[in-house]
Protein backbone atom coordinates (compact mmCIF):
# COMPACT_ATOMS: atom_id res chain seq x y z
CA UNK A 1 0.00 0.00 0.00
CA UNK A 2 1.40 3.40 -0.90
CA UNK A 3 1.72 5.60 2.16
CA UNK A 4 1.60 9.36 2.56
CA UNK A 5 0.03 10.17 -0.78
CA UNK A 6 -1.81 13.05 0.92
CA UNK A 7 -4.46 12.82 -1.81
CA UNK A 8 -7.17 14.03 0.55
CA UNK A 9 -5.18 16.93 1.89
CA UNK A 10 -6.67 20.35 1.12
CA UNK A 11 -3.12 21.67 1.17
CA UNK A 12 -0.27 20.82 -1.19
CA UNK A 13 2.37 18.88 0.73
CA UNK A 14 5.99 19.33 -0.34
CA UNK A 15 7.47 16.27 -2.04
CA UNK A 16 10.46 16.12 0.30
CA UNK A 17 8.11 15.80 3.27
CA UNK A 18 6.19 12.97 1.59
CA UNK A 19 9.43 11.17 0.79
CA UNK A 20 10.75 11.56 4.33
CA UNK A 21 7.55 10.18 5.82
CA UNK A 22 7.49 7.23 3.43
CA UNK A 23 11.14 6.52 4.08
CA UNK A 24 10.53 6.39 7.79
CA UNK A 25 7.47 4.14 7.45
CA UNK A 26 9.68 1.63 5.61
CA UNK A 27 12.31 1.92 8.36
CA UNK A 28 9.71 1.59 11.09
CA UNK A 29 8.43 -1.70 9.67
CA UNK A 30 11.86 -3.36 9.68
CA UNK A 31 13.85 -4.68 12.60
CA UNK A 32 16.03 -2.11 14.28
CA UNK A 33 19.01 -2.71 16.52
CA UNK A 34 17.10 -3.89 19.59
CA UNK A 35 13.46 -4.40 18.52
CA UNK A 36 11.86 -6.43 15.73
CA UNK A 37 9.72 -4.77 13.09
CA UNK A 38 6.63 -6.12 14.80
CA UNK A 39 7.72 -4.60 18.10
CA UNK A 40 8.59 -1.27 16.51
CA UNK A 41 5.15 -1.04 14.91
CA UNK A 42 3.66 -1.99 18.30
CA UNK A 43 5.60 0.90 19.88
CA UNK A 44 4.07 3.15 17.24
CA UNK A 45 0.59 1.87 18.14
CA UNK A 46 1.20 2.67 21.79
CA UNK A 47 2.20 6.22 20.86
CA UNK A 48 -1.32 6.65 19.52
CA UNK A 49 -2.90 4.86 22.48
CA UNK A 50 -1.13 7.16 24.94
CA UNK A 51 -3.22 10.16 23.95
CA UNK A 52 -6.39 8.32 24.98
CA UNK A 53 -4.96 6.74 28.13
CA UNK A 54 -6.93 7.60 31.30
CA UNK A 55 -4.12 6.40 33.56
CA UNK A 56 -1.66 8.75 31.83
CA UNK A 57 -4.14 11.61 32.28
CA UNK A 58 -4.51 10.89 36.00
CA UNK A 59 -0.79 10.44 36.48
CA UNK A 60 -0.05 13.73 34.77
CA UNK A 61 -2.03 15.45 37.55
CA UNK A 62 -0.23 13.61 40.34
CA UNK A 63 2.38 15.45 42.37
CA UNK A 64 4.82 12.65 41.64
CA UNK A 65 4.38 10.36 38.64
CA UNK A 66 6.31 7.61 40.42
CA UNK A 67 3.91 6.99 43.29
CA UNK A 68 0.86 6.05 41.23
CA UNK A 69 0.00 2.56 40.10
CA UNK A 70 -2.52 1.68 37.45
CA UNK A 71 -3.05 0.20 34.03
CA UNK A 72 -2.36 1.90 30.74
CA UNK A 73 -4.89 1.69 27.94
CA UNK A 74 -2.92 -0.50 25.60
CA UNK A 75 -3.56 -2.60 22.51
CA UNK A 76 -0.24 -4.39 22.17
CA UNK A 77 1.57 -7.20 23.93
CA UNK A 78 4.72 -5.19 24.51
CA UNK A 79 6.30 -5.65 27.95
CA UNK A 80 4.76 -3.41 30.62
CA UNK A 81 7.97 -1.40 31.07
CA UNK A 82 8.00 -0.63 27.35
CA UNK A 83 4.36 0.44 27.29
CA UNK A 84 4.93 2.68 30.29
CA UNK A 85 8.00 4.24 28.69
CA UNK A 86 6.14 4.97 25.45
CA UNK A 87 3.19 6.54 27.26
CA UNK A 88 5.47 8.54 29.53
CA UNK A 89 7.51 10.00 26.67
CA UNK A 90 4.28 11.02 24.91
CA UNK A 91 2.40 12.44 27.88
CA UNK A 92 4.79 13.34 30.73
CA UNK A 93 8.32 13.50 29.40
CA UNK A 94 9.43 16.38 31.61
CA UNK A 95 9.32 14.16 34.69
CA UNK A 96 11.48 11.34 33.34
CA UNK A 97 14.46 10.89 35.64
CA UNK A 98 17.74 9.04 35.66
CA UNK A 99 16.28 6.78 38.35
CA UNK A 100 13.37 5.86 36.10
CA UNK A 101 15.67 4.88 33.25
CA UNK A 102 17.91 2.87 35.60
CA UNK A 103 14.94 1.09 37.19
CA UNK A 104 13.72 0.12 33.76
CA UNK A 105 16.85 -1.98 33.31
CA UNK A 106 15.76 -4.13 36.27
CA UNK A 107 12.30 -4.33 34.70
CA UNK A 108 13.82 -5.77 31.51
CA UNK A 109 14.05 -2.61 29.41
CA UNK A 110 17.75 -2.16 28.64
CA UNK A 111 19.25 1.25 27.95
CA UNK A 112 19.73 0.27 24.32
CA UNK A 113 16.11 -0.83 23.96
CA UNK A 114 14.96 2.34 25.74
CA UNK A 115 16.89 4.57 23.36
CA UNK A 116 15.54 2.84 20.28
CA UNK A 117 12.03 2.96 21.76
CA UNK A 118 12.36 6.71 22.35
CA UNK A 119 13.65 7.08 18.81
CA UNK A 120 10.52 5.40 17.42
CA UNK A 121 8.21 7.36 19.73
CA UNK A 122 9.57 10.74 18.74
CA UNK A 123 9.51 9.97 15.02
CA UNK A 124 5.88 8.93 15.30
CA UNK A 125 5.03 12.06 17.22
CA UNK A 126 6.74 14.25 14.67
CA UNK A 127 4.91 12.71 11.72
CA UNK A 128 1.55 12.37 13.47
CA UNK A 129 1.74 15.92 14.75
CA UNK A 130 2.42 17.20 11.25
CA UNK A 131 -0.79 15.52 10.10
CA UNK A 132 -2.77 16.66 13.14
CA UNK A 133 -1.52 20.20 12.67
CA UNK A 134 -3.07 20.18 9.22
CA UNK A 135 -6.28 18.54 10.41
CA UNK A 136 -5.43 15.30 8.59
CA UNK A 137 -5.97 11.80 10.03
CA UNK A 138 -2.93 9.81 11.13
CA UNK A 139 -1.45 7.57 8.45
CA UNK A 140 -2.22 3.83 8.81
CA UNK A 141 0.79 2.07 10.30
CA UNK A 142 2.87 -0.18 8.05
CA UNK A 143 2.80 -3.95 8.14
CA UNK A 144 5.85 -5.26 10.01
CA UNK A 145 8.62 -6.93 8.03
CA UNK A 146 10.15 -10.13 9.41
CA UNK A 147 13.71 -9.96 10.66
CA UNK A 148 15.86 -9.88 13.75
CA UNK A 149 17.51 -6.89 15.47
CA UNK A 150 21.23 -6.55 14.72
CA UNK A 151 22.19 -5.62 18.34
CA UNK A 152 24.65 -3.05 17.02
CA UNK A 153 26.33 -0.99 19.73
CA UNK A 154 28.85 1.71 18.74
CA UNK A 155 32.33 0.99 20.13
CA UNK A 156 33.10 4.50 21.40
CA UNK A 157 30.41 5.21 23.96
CA UNK A 158 30.89 7.32 27.08
CA UNK A 159 28.73 8.01 30.09
CA UNK A 160 29.43 11.70 30.61
CA UNK A 161 26.03 13.39 30.54
CA UNK A 162 22.34 12.57 30.38
CA UNK A 163 20.75 9.31 31.45
CA UNK A 164 22.35 6.88 28.97
CA UNK A 165 25.70 6.28 27.26
CA UNK A 166 26.35 8.42 24.17
CA UNK A 167 29.05 8.95 21.60
CA UNK A 168 31.57 11.59 22.71
CA UNK A 169 31.85 14.78 20.70
CA UNK A 170 34.84 13.33 18.85
CA UNK A 171 33.17 9.95 18.45
CA UNK A 172 31.66 10.31 14.99
CA UNK A 173 34.13 7.98 13.29
CA UNK A 174 34.15 4.55 11.71
CA UNK A 175 30.59 3.34 11.22
CA UNK A 176 29.40 6.57 12.84
CA UNK A 177 31.41 8.97 10.67
CA UNK A 178 28.25 10.11 8.87
CA UNK A 179 26.59 11.42 12.05
CA UNK A 180 28.45 14.71 12.30
CA UNK A 181 31.68 16.28 11.21
CA UNK A 182 34.67 16.51 13.55
CA UNK A 183 33.65 17.54 17.06
CA UNK A 184 30.97 20.00 15.96
CA UNK A 185 27.82 18.61 17.50
CA UNK A 186 25.29 19.22 20.26
CA UNK A 187 23.92 17.14 23.12
CA UNK A 188 20.59 16.75 21.36
CA UNK A 189 22.43 15.04 18.51
CA UNK A 190 24.47 12.88 20.85
CA UNK A 191 21.36 11.92 22.81
CA UNK A 192 20.27 8.90 20.76
CA UNK A 193 23.69 7.73 19.59
CA UNK A 194 23.58 4.55 21.64
CA UNK A 195 21.42 3.51 18.66
CA UNK A 196 22.96 5.44 15.75
CA UNK A 197 20.11 4.65 13.35
CA UNK A 198 17.76 6.55 15.67
CA UNK A 199 19.81 9.69 15.08
CA UNK A 200 19.97 8.99 11.35
CA UNK A 201 16.18 8.76 11.28
CA UNK A 202 15.67 12.08 13.03
CA UNK A 203 18.23 13.87 10.87
CA UNK A 204 16.46 12.59 7.76
CA UNK A 205 13.06 13.77 8.97
CA UNK A 206 14.34 17.07 10.35
CA UNK A 207 15.82 17.89 6.95
CA UNK A 208 12.31 17.87 5.50
CA UNK A 209 10.19 19.20 8.35
CA UNK A 210 12.71 21.73 9.70
CA UNK A 211 16.27 22.10 8.44
CA UNK A 212 19.16 19.92 7.39
CA UNK A 213 22.37 20.11 9.44
CA UNK A 214 23.88 22.25 6.70
CA UNK A 215 20.78 24.45 6.64
CA UNK A 216 21.10 25.14 10.36
CA UNK A 217 23.79 27.68 9.57
CA UNK A 218 21.40 29.74 7.47
CA UNK A 219 19.66 32.21 9.76
CA UNK A 220 17.79 33.99 6.99
CA UNK A 221 15.69 31.63 4.85
CA UNK A 222 16.21 28.26 3.23
CA UNK A 223 15.36 28.03 -0.44
CA UNK A 224 12.12 26.23 -1.17
CA UNK A 225 10.54 27.05 2.17
CA UNK A 226 7.51 29.27 2.73
CA UNK A 227 8.66 30.50 6.13
CA UNK A 228 11.94 32.16 7.09
CA UNK A 229 14.23 31.24 9.94
CA UNK A 230 12.75 33.71 12.41
CA UNK A 231 9.31 32.27 11.80
CA UNK A 232 10.70 28.74 12.22
CA UNK A 233 12.41 29.60 15.49
CA UNK A 234 9.30 31.31 16.85
CA UNK A 235 7.37 28.08 16.23
CA UNK A 236 10.19 26.01 17.72
CA UNK A 237 10.38 28.22 20.80
CA UNK A 238 6.64 28.26 21.36
CA UNK A 239 6.32 24.46 21.08
CA UNK A 240 9.28 24.01 23.43
CA UNK A 241 7.85 26.48 25.93
CA UNK A 242 4.46 24.77 26.07
CA UNK A 243 6.29 21.48 26.58
CA UNK A 244 8.30 23.10 29.41
CA UNK A 245 11.54 22.13 27.69
CA UNK A 246 14.56 23.85 29.23
CA UNK A 247 16.92 22.50 26.58
CA UNK B 1 18.22 30.62 17.63
CA UNK B 2 15.39 33.15 17.45
CA UNK B 3 17.66 35.84 18.85
CA UNK B 4 20.48 34.95 16.44
CA UNK B 5 18.12 34.96 13.48
CA UNK B 6 16.70 38.30 14.59
CA UNK B 7 20.17 39.83 14.88
CA UNK B 8 21.35 38.32 11.60
CA UNK B 9 18.43 39.79 9.69
CA UNK B 10 18.36 43.02 11.74
CA UNK B 11 14.70 42.62 12.53
CA UNK B 12 12.94 43.15 15.83
CA UNK B 13 11.56 40.26 17.79
CA UNK B 14 9.95 40.11 21.20
CA UNK B 15 11.30 36.86 22.63
CA UNK B 16 8.35 36.69 25.02
CA UNK B 17 6.32 35.44 22.08
CA UNK B 18 7.71 31.98 22.84
CA UNK B 19 5.82 32.22 26.12
CA UNK B 20 2.63 33.06 24.26
CA UNK B 21 2.76 36.80 24.86
CA UNK B 22 1.86 38.72 21.71
CA UNK B 23 4.87 40.79 20.74
CA UNK B 24 4.21 44.51 20.56
CA UNK B 25 7.44 45.11 18.70
CA UNK B 26 8.05 42.27 16.34
CA UNK B 27 8.96 42.08 12.67
CA UNK B 28 8.00 38.44 12.30
CA UNK B 29 5.49 38.16 9.51
CA UNK B 30 2.34 36.37 10.70
CA UNK B 31 4.07 36.13 14.08
CA UNK B 32 0.93 36.18 16.20
CA UNK B 33 -0.82 33.59 14.05
CA UNK B 34 2.26 31.34 14.00
CA UNK B 35 2.54 31.66 17.77
CA UNK B 36 -1.11 30.69 18.23
CA UNK B 37 -0.83 27.75 15.86
CA UNK B 38 2.34 26.35 17.44
CA UNK B 39 1.00 26.85 20.94
CA UNK B 40 -2.35 25.26 20.27
CA UNK B 41 -0.76 22.25 18.56
CA UNK B 42 1.49 21.59 21.55
CA UNK B 43 -1.22 22.30 24.13
CA UNK B 44 -3.85 20.18 22.42
CA UNK B 45 -1.63 17.10 22.43
CA UNK B 46 -1.92 17.28 26.21
CA UNK B 47 -5.40 18.69 26.79
CA UNK B 48 -7.20 17.42 23.68
CA UNK B 49 -8.57 20.85 22.77
CA UNK B 50 -8.82 20.23 19.03
CA UNK B 51 -11.19 23.18 18.60
CA UNK B 52 -8.48 25.62 19.60
CA UNK B 53 -6.14 23.98 17.10
CA UNK B 54 -8.79 24.12 14.35
CA UNK B 55 -9.26 27.82 15.02
CA UNK B 56 -5.54 28.56 15.02
CA UNK B 57 -5.09 26.58 11.80
CA UNK B 58 -7.85 28.51 10.03
CA UNK B 59 -6.52 31.82 11.33
CA UNK B 60 -3.01 31.09 10.03
CA UNK B 61 -4.19 29.71 6.70
CA UNK B 62 -6.40 32.75 6.11
CA UNK B 63 -3.70 35.34 6.67
CA UNK B 64 -0.63 33.47 5.44
CA UNK B 65 -1.83 30.82 2.99
CA UNK B 66 -1.47 27.08 2.70
CA UNK B 67 2.26 26.89 2.04
CA UNK B 68 3.05 28.74 5.26
CA UNK B 69 0.62 26.51 7.16
CA UNK B 70 2.24 23.33 5.82
CA UNK B 71 5.75 24.50 6.66
CA UNK B 72 4.61 25.65 10.09
CA UNK B 73 3.09 22.22 10.77
CA UNK B 74 6.37 20.63 9.75
CA UNK B 75 8.44 22.72 12.15
CA UNK B 76 5.94 22.35 14.99
CA UNK B 77 5.88 18.56 14.53
CA UNK B 78 9.65 18.53 14.48
CA UNK B 79 9.88 20.27 17.83
CA UNK B 80 7.22 18.10 19.43
CA UNK B 81 9.92 15.49 18.81
CA UNK B 82 13.00 17.43 19.86
CA UNK B 83 11.71 18.35 23.30
CA UNK B 84 10.97 14.70 24.01
CA UNK B 85 14.43 13.56 22.93
CA UNK B 86 16.01 16.12 25.26
CA UNK B 87 13.85 15.24 28.25
CA UNK B 88 13.75 11.46 27.78
CA UNK B 89 17.55 11.39 27.59
CA UNK B 90 18.12 13.98 30.33
CA UNK B 91 20.61 16.01 28.36
CA UNK B 92 21.83 19.39 29.61
CA UNK B 93 21.97 22.47 27.42
CA UNK B 94 25.27 22.90 25.60
CA UNK B 95 25.94 26.47 26.64
CA UNK B 96 25.38 27.01 30.35
CA UNK B 97 28.46 29.27 30.39
CA UNK B 98 27.19 31.46 27.54
CA UNK B 99 26.20 34.82 28.99
CA UNK B 100 23.71 35.75 26.27
CA UNK B 101 21.94 32.39 26.46
CA UNK B 102 21.72 32.60 30.24
CA UNK B 103 20.26 36.09 30.06
CA UNK B 104 17.59 34.89 27.66
CA UNK B 105 16.74 31.96 29.94
CA UNK B 106 16.37 34.32 32.87
CA UNK B 107 14.34 36.85 30.90
CA UNK B 108 11.97 34.14 29.73
CA UNK B 109 11.86 32.56 33.18
CA UNK B 110 12.85 29.17 31.80
CA UNK B 111 14.30 28.10 35.14
CA UNK B 112 10.72 27.42 36.24
CA UNK B 113 10.79 24.28 34.12
CA UNK B 114 11.36 20.99 35.89
CA UNK B 115 13.91 19.89 33.28
CA UNK B 116 16.22 22.79 34.16
CA UNK B 117 17.51 20.34 36.77
CA UNK B 118 19.13 18.28 34.01
CA UNK B 119 21.34 21.24 33.13
CA UNK B 120 21.89 22.45 36.69
CA UNK B 121 23.23 19.01 37.57
CA UNK B 122 26.01 19.49 35.03
CA UNK B 123 27.25 22.85 36.32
Amino acid sequence: MPYFEYDNSPYAIRDDIKIAHRTYWARLARAGSWWTGQERVAIAMEVRNARQCDFCRERKQALSPYTMTGNHQRTTDLPEAAVDAVHRVVTDQVRITRGYVENNIDAGLSEEAYVELVGVVVMLISIDEFNRGLGLPPEPLPDPVAGEPDHYRPPRLVRDTGFVPMLPRDGAEGNESDLWSGTRTANVMRALTLVPDALRDWMMLASAQYLSLEGMGNFVKQEGRAIDRMQMELIAGRVSSVNECFY
Amino acid sequence: MLRVSSETTERNCDLNMVNGVSGEVSDIEFGVELMHFAGSLAESLADGDEEALDLARKELQQVAGSDVLVDAAGVAGNFQRMVRIADAMGIPVDSMDNEMSNEIRKDLNLYRFHTAENSAAQE
